[in-house]
């Protein structure tokens, strides 16, 4: 360290003396201020949202789980042992859920069916339309969810079906506090008492149900240690577990991923607010040195220097921040009203500390990071500034810098990956942006050097025009990156939604079977068949059977490994957890290539086999010869490994993961599931209702309306990363603003210049729109580049879908980001064009 | 208080600025010795090496080559910041140009110094001095609130108010006009007088070099004539 530092002024002494020489209203370090504000705000406002989401989650836990634990089987109910053990813990409720057909008149409807007993609800009543907190519906009658109703066309008092069964329609539901720990469900839900299913036909042996068991305990007692209790005793049972502590993990789980992505995207726009910081800080101290001068004659050091000016933009950083954070905590009302369907919950304003202090410090690193260059510079220079106009500056000592940048930068990567869930995402974002924004700068600088080089028009404004843009102290660079980021982002943004968008409307539809079919009964395959040809002659069915089971064991024969003794089951390995589809084929399924072992021929009858996907094989360690013990309605069976299979996902019908030889599950009581591709589309209301009158207890999913959901709720999140994006472009364009205040003095005396020779001010208009439509071109290319090139490796190289952007929208969201830009650059130099020659003299 | 030892003792000074084609020799080897408590005044036309031997004598510049001693520290030994901390407290510098800090006011401007040099009672001593050089009034106004001569004011106070055994002044009456000129040379001489502080002014002005004890003339960066050599 340097004597500088070891003998420097008294903190203490240097903020007095910083104190003083700060104007109260931050005069010169407004850009830092405005720049910090825009990004600490916008990473506040991200983390107080997901906090006050997952806080509402969390309070609200036992009321969106109707129960303190609750326990699902695939497939069954339970079985007296389990029912008593359950009941012995306290309150239960129970009931089954399903997929079923629902009808009134010709129209016909899918739902999802949540049949309940007596007890319902455990914990918070239902709310209906009308106003009434209901509980579980009278016999008889149903409660519809609105979209139901809307598609049945029916209200309170009308006659309904569901799987067949004659119901009246006792409410509308307005809200089902449960409904968030129901999980993914395809159509709207119906809510009836748990005998109407069961009359139905759709808890049959093989239908696909799942039974549900919730409990209300005792307060003093533990619900993971209860359902650790439960664990232990029914190992083999198959039951999926929940608490109240974890009543919608995936929607916490989808709600903090995309919090952490979001928080990433203004740690980006942050960044690039860092820019304008450095810029800002840079003409703050420039301004300043007369005065950092005249305090070296006083006998100042560098080392007092950078203790003073430090103190001043810490100030001025801090306060920034905290505005900043200000500013995130009330926008985050407005904020959840603005993404309204996209959150799981209402939330209601929680201040989230541990997110507001991660924001500050994102805010404070950066502005060390970028201030500390001009800071630095600012030691250097010399008394002697007084004397002489022309001084040579101190070197400049690279190993200074090293300190304060190397560890801001170092602090922002450990903050932002010890925060992360996905350090693997993070840390690939956080590479892509460092590698964007250092192409950004070195295309910056090339285009400044290239324009330097080009022929000089003869055009004298636009060679001024043109000169502006690689004269020195041009900030094209700093521009280039500063607006090239958040442009590339909005092309990137807006040809990837406009691609997926293109991909479900036309790829997806193209590919997927226009309709897939549950619990269709196994003995009237063909019967089904024929009342699908009946409608669509054409229609392409293929049938499947479908089971559920867990995987229970695997491993060489002898040295099996039983799943519920594994301490953690790895992230690749998912279909070890809980129960999943299964199937047996005679013949390799359409969409499966065999990459190892052998099929088995058919009619096969030996020791069962099975053939997996090679995923699960390398994730497992599973090979060729190994065994592998299912439980499929409470018995175990277990099959040998015959082949591994390699899926196309892309193919978008049936694909199991595993598929075993016949005689290994045919005799389970099972339906068959189908898909359906009708060419042409035609015959779809018919088609869904005959289906529904003939097979009541099959259900009937439309691809159409999963793709409008998803539009939907893709169209919402490309709503929450653009909000995220634009505050990038608002930090551009504050960059681009404090350029413009930097330069001031030097571009008013040109234009002085140039009005003295006898420019007319629309020609020092034309000047300006010269140099910034010049700049604006570039900015068009670069962002449209990069922006496409990156959206590109998203939409083909992540999701393989068709690269499908829709240009004309694409292209204009890049030019209205971009007549903001020359907007705001032009608005910014009026004032210099104004400038009266005379006065203008006399003050330059 | 006067030191036994010189003031000022330069030996063979030279300061060339830029480098090699464009390199000029500003000071050619300047020997110079200044009893303390001396009064000097530094003549010579434009760009004969005035201010720059002056910027070189006070520690805002380092010299080329030779040697240096103020008050017995060698000067030519330090870098910039070892002669900033030299100068606290032991040089005071009044410049044409005034140079005072627009962003603090006159008593905050006068305080600094002693501030930096870690002097105890600043504010207290700089209301003293601003009183002395007859701005008592005026001790929260800002430079840009004050009039030229009322600026100068304010610079001698802060460059005598930490007491120092050293006083530069470069054209201290440049910027001004004569009768305000005329007020501002009283005021500098007073205040040395209480202080007895060696005093060094450049000045075009040979009625005002006059009043010093010494007059050293400079030409194209050698001394001409040392009336006191």
């Amino acid at each position: 360290m340097s004597r500088a530092f070891t003998r420097a002024l008294p903190w203490a002494t240097a903020w007095r003396i910083a104190r003083r020489d700060l104007s109260a209203r931050f005069r010169g370090l407004r850009l830092l201020l405005v720049c910090l504000f825009l990004g600490v705000g916008a990473i506040a406002a991200i983390g107080t949202l997901t906090g006050s989401i997952e806080q509402e989650l969390a309070t609200r836990g036992r009321a969106i789980l109707g129960g303190d634990i609750e326990a699902q089987v695939w497939q069954r109910g339970l079985t007296p042992d389990e029912e008593d053990a359950f009941r012995a813990l306290g309150t239960v409720s129970g009931g089954t859920r399903m997929q079923a057909m629902a009808t009134a008149g010709d129209l016909t409807a899918p739902v999802a069916l949540k049949a309940v007993d007596a007890h319902w609800p455990l914990v918070s009543p239902l709310r209906l339309k009308d106003g009434r907190l209901a509980k579980a519906p009278p016999e008889g009658e149903v409660w519809l969810a609105e979209g139901a109703a809307e598609r049945l066309d029916v209200a309170p008092g009308d006659a309904v079906t569901i799987g067949g069964e004659p119901l009246k329609v006792g409410g509308i539901i307005a809200e089902d506090p449960e409904q968030l720990s129901e999980g993914f469900a395809l159509g709207a839900a119906a809510i009836t008492r748990s005998d109407v299913p069961v009359r139905a036909g759709l808890t049959s042996p093989g239908a696909m149900f799942r039974s549900k068991i919730r409990v209300s305990l005792d307060p003093a007692r533990n619900p993971q240690g209860v359902v650790d209790e439960l664990e232990r005793r029914f190992p083999d049972a198959g039951f999926t577990f929940r608490t109240r502590d974890k009543a919608a993990p995936g929607a916490e789980r989808f709600v903090a991923r995309m919090g952490e992505f979001l928080v990433l995207v203004g740690l980006a726009a942050l960044v690039i607010a860092g820019i304008g910081i450095g810029g800002g800080v840079s003409s703050y101290l420039e301004a300043r040195r007369g005065s950092i001068a005249t305090f070296k004659v006083l006998g100042a050091s560098s080392g007092d220097i950078a203790r003073i000016y430090l103190l001043q933009i810490g100030a001025a950083a801090v306060a920034g921040s905290i505005a900043g954070l200000v500013a995130g905590v009330v926008v985050t009302p407005l904020l959840a009203k603005a993404l309204g369907e996209l959150l799981p919950v209402t939330p209601g304003l929680v201040l989230n500390w541990s997110a507001l202090g991660q924001a500050a410090a994102y805010g404070l690193l950066v502005a060390l990071i970028f201030a500390a260059p001009p800071l630095v510079r600012a030691r250097t220079f010399p008394a002697m500034a007084l004397m002489r106009a022309r001084i040579s500056p101190l070197r400049l000592s690279r190993k200074e810098l090293l300190l304060p940048v190397g560890l801001g930068l170092a602090a922002i990567i450990a903050l932002a990956l010890a925060n992360a869930a996905q350090i693997r995402v993070t840390a690939m974002f956080l590479a892509g942006s460092a590698g964007l924004l250092a192409l950004l700068g070195g295309l910056g600088w090339a285009i400044r050097h290239l324009v330097a080089r080009l022929p000089r028009p003869r055009d004298p404004l636009l060679r001024a025009g043109l000169a502006n843009l690689h004269r020195p102290a041009a900030q094209t660079g700093s521009l280039v990156t500063a607006l090239g980021f958040g442009l590339s982002a909005f092309v990137m943004l807006a040809a990837i939604q406009t691609s997926l968008d293109a991909n479900i409307m036309a790829r997806v539809p193209q590919r997927a079977p226009d309709y897939f079919v549950l619990d269709v009964p196994k003995d009237r395959q063909e019967e089904f068949r024929a009342a699908v040809r009946g409608f669509a002659p054409d229609a392409d069915i293929r049938m499947v059977p479908n089971l559920r089971g867990k995987i229970l064991a695997y491993g060489p024969e002898g040295r099996m490994v039983r799943v519920a003794d594994l301490a953690e089951i790895p992230d690749d390995a998912w279909f070890l957890r809980g129960e999943r589809g299964l199937t047996y084929a005679d013949a390799l399924p359409e969409g499966s290539t065999l990459v190892e072992g052998k099929w088995w021929p058919k009619d096969y009858a030996g020791p069962p086999l099975v053939s997996i996907d090679a995923d699960l094989a390398e994730a497992t360690g599973l090979k060729i010869g190994d065994k592998l013990t299912i439980g499929v309605l409470g018995v175990e069976r277990t099959a040998t490994v015959a082949s591994l299979r390699r899926l196309d996902w892309d193919s978008m019908g049936f694909n199991y993961v595993l598929v075993f030889s016949p005689n290994m599950l045919a005799d389970a009581p099972h339906n068959l599931a189908s898909t359906i591709d009708v060419p042409g589309g035609e015959a779809r209301g018919g088609l869904l209702r005959a289906l529904a009158r003939a097979f009541p207890t099959a259900s009937v999913i439309e691809t159409g309306t999963i793709l409008t959901d998803a539009r939907a709720l893709l169209s919402q999140m490309s709503t929450a990363i653009l909000a995220a994006a634009s505050v990038a472009v608002l930090a551009g364009l504050a960059v681009l603003l404090g350029a413009i205040a930097s330069a001031r003095a030097s571009r008013t005396y040109d234009n002085v210049i140039l009005r003295v020779l006898g420019a007319s001010r629309r020609q020092l208009l034309l000047v300006q729109l010269a140099e910034y439509g010049l700049l604006g071109t570039i900015l068009a290319i670069v962002s449209l580049a990069l922006g496409s090139a990156i959206g590109w490796v998203v939409i083909v190289e992540m999701f393989e879908f068709e690269w499908l952007p829709d240009w004309p929208r694409v292209l204009a969201v890049l030019l209205a980001g971009l007549a903001v830009v020359i907007a705001f650059a032009l608005a910014g130099s009026l004032p210099q064009i104004g400038a009266r020659p005379a006065r203008a003299l006399r003050e330059l | 208080m006067t030191s036994p030892l010189p003031a000022i003792q330069a030996r063979n000074l030279t300061l060339t600025l830029g480098n090699g084609g464009d390199a000029v020799a500003i000071l050619r080897g300047i020997d110079l010795t200044v009893p303390a408590g001396q009064t000097l005044a530094l003549l010579g036309p434009s760009g004969s090496g005035k201010s720059s031997l002056m910027s070189v004598l006070s520690g805002l510049e380092c010299a080329t080559s030779g040697s240096l001693s103020i008050a017995g520290q060698d000067f030519a030994a330090m870098d910039e910041d070892d002669l900033a901390r030299a100068r606290r407290g032991r040089i005071g510098i009044v410049l044409q140009a005034f140079h005072l800090l627009p962003t603090m006011t006159a008593l905050e401007n006068v305080m600094t110094p002693m501030e930096l040099a870690g002097m105890p009672d600043a504010q207290p001593r700089a209301a003293a001095e601003l009183e002395a050089v007859g701005l008592g009034h005026r001790l929260s106004h800002y430079p840009a609130q004050l009039s030229g001569g009322e600026q100068q004011r304010v610079a001698i106070a802060r460059a005598t108010a930490p007491r120092p055994t050293l006083i530069f002044a470069d054209e201290p009456t440049g910027n001004l006009d004569a009768a305000t000129g005329s007020d501002i040379v009283e005021l500098l001489f007073s205040r040395r007088a209480e202080t007895d502080a060696t005093l060094v002014i450049i000045t075009h002005d040979p009625s005002l070099a006059e009043r010093c004890e010494r007059i050293v003339t400079l030409a194209d960066g050698r001394i001409a004539s040392d009336n006191g050599a």
